[in-house]
């Protein structure tokens, strides 16, 4: 009898601490999704991981707002484009020095942030090797970079660099160029050595389509820039006299009496211009 | 920017690129004997591999030296050591510069009397003539000479002859930049 009852409470004791473990490891594994975001909030809404909560919440973020495809880098956590650097490195295999000239100069340029290992980029080494099918805008030059020798194989580089097209390895590139990760693209206005679009895709023709629209966007903002036709001399100094006018008599941008009379003609028309009913 | 390798130095202005090569010397081709005598093997002109536009072409015995290329256009990324591939698409305005070196046992002779990189270039010393690929338009110079005992050509080419004194100034300006060290 006593035997069994030593028995009994080994196995109780056992058992216990199997409880205690399967808890801790139970607490443990909610932390950690805790901490990436998942499970719900006492209030009920989704959990919002520190490292998220502390970035601004204009603009929509990768895994918020929208999902990329796998193996394509989510786009950098940084309003509008990045900087252009002139590239410096040394070709894939061969030690040769390269510094390539990508602004100040009259064509632009597309740099494609690739890597010898990446198997998104194997489509892009590929259709690199038929220059001719690319459809690159004229005027523009297509250079492959990837990360120096500290960071990628040289022969593996080199074994997949295609003829034709200037290929250099450049960590330097990737920071200066602020690349979140391969395959990536940037193409530069030479003239100006500003940014034009940025983007990566599955492909080739997803990138060519990508860039193709950043430009015409961009050439699209160039040409209404420059049809923005100013008043008439006699239209701006007739605005001005009666602005100084009224500012003069006390009535300030803003002053209800400016709208009054018309609120009072047009009664439910005052809904539609809420701006003016309600000026800033 | 700034262009370094193999003991050569150069500033480049604005506009400018360049690559510094050393050639890949190429594998042998085994003759009908099998190879086993390096005497015996043989080398095409035509054999030639290329990886990353650095091309191995010529005779395994030879010293492979740096070669210089300096241009205020994009370089294209397969060229001949005296710029074939890149003066076909020079436009009007446009300059390529080579230095190319030479053995040690040139270094001092008569060819190679003249002392350091020269940076009097004038329109004057460009030719057709002295093209290696003549091209219509273009014009040419060669100049040779020894810096720190390294023996060098300078090849220069001018993408049209007529705008030779709107374009040499940069072209001067960067050979002036431009140090070789002793090896």
């Amino acid at each position: 009898m006593t035997a069994l009852v030593v028995a009994l409470t080994a196995v109780v004791a056992v058992l216990g601490l199997l409880v205690v473990g399967l808890l801790r490891s139970h607490a443990e594994i909610l932390k950690r999704l805790h901490d990436l975001g998942a499970g719900i909030d006492a209030d009920g809404t989704p959990s919002t991981p520190p490292a998220q909560a502390a970035t601004p919440a204009d603009g929509p973020r990768p895994g918020r707002d929208f999902q990329v495809m796998p193996q394509v880098p989510s786009p950098p956590e940084r309003e509008g484009f990045g900087g252009a650097a002139d590239l410096a490195g040394v070709g894939p295999g061969t030690g040769e020095t390269v510094t390539l000239r990508v602004t100040g100069v009259e064509h632009d340029t597309i740099v494609a942030f690739l890597s010898s290992g990446c198997v998104t980029c194997q489509r892009f080494w590929d259709a690199f090797r038929k220059p001719r099918k690319l459809g690159l805008p004229g005027g523009t030059r297509l250079v492959v970079v990837t990360k120096g020798p500290e960071g990628e194989s040289e022969s593996a580089v080199a074994s997949v660099a295609p003829p034709g097209i200037t290929t250099i390895m450049s960590s330097q590139a990737f920071l200066d160029y602020d690349v979140p990760g391969s395959p990536y693209f940037v193409q530069v206005h030479g003239p100006s050595g500003r940014v034009r679009g940025e983007g990566t895709g599955p492909d080739w023709d997803q990138v060519r389509s990508l860039l193709s629209q950043a430009g015409d966007d961009a050439e699209l903002a160039g040409r209404l820039a420059g049809s923005n036709v100013p008043k008439p001399d006699a239209d701006a100094e007739r605005e001005a006299r009666i602005d100084r006018e009224l500012f003069e008599a006390g009535v300030a941008p803003g002053d209800p009496s400016l709208y009054s009379a018309d609120d009072a003609a047009s009664g439910a028309d005052a809904d539609d211009r809420p701006e003016r009913t309600n000026p800033r | 920017m700034k262009l370094e390798s193999h003991g050569i130095q150069t500033n480049l202005p604005p506009g400018w690129e360049g690559r510094i090569t050393v050639r890949r010397k190429p594998e042998a081709v085994p003759g009908d004997d099998g190879g086993a005598a390096p005497s015996a093997r043989v080398f095409s002109p035509e054999h030639h591999v290329s990886a990353g536009g650095v091309t191995a072409i010529g005779d395994a015995t030879e010293q492979i030296l740096p070669v210089v290329h300096l241009g205020n256009f994009p370089l294209p990324g397969d060229r001949g050591d005296f710029g074939s591939g890149a003066v076909d698409v020079m436009t009007d305005l446009d300059v390529l510069l080579v230095l190319a070196e030479y053995g040690p046992e040139c270094a001092g002779t008569a060819l190679f009397s003249h002392q350091g990189i020269p940076t009097r270039l004038t329109p004057n010393m460009f030719s057709a003539s002295a093209l290696q690929r003549t091209l219509p338009g273009q014009a040419g110079c060669q100049v040779w000479f020894t810096a720190e005992d390294r023996a060098f050509c300078l090849y220069a080419v001018l993408g049209r002859q007529s705008n030779a004194r709107r374009v040499l100034p940069a072209a001067v300006e960067t050979l002036a930049d431009t140090r070789i060290q002793p090896r």
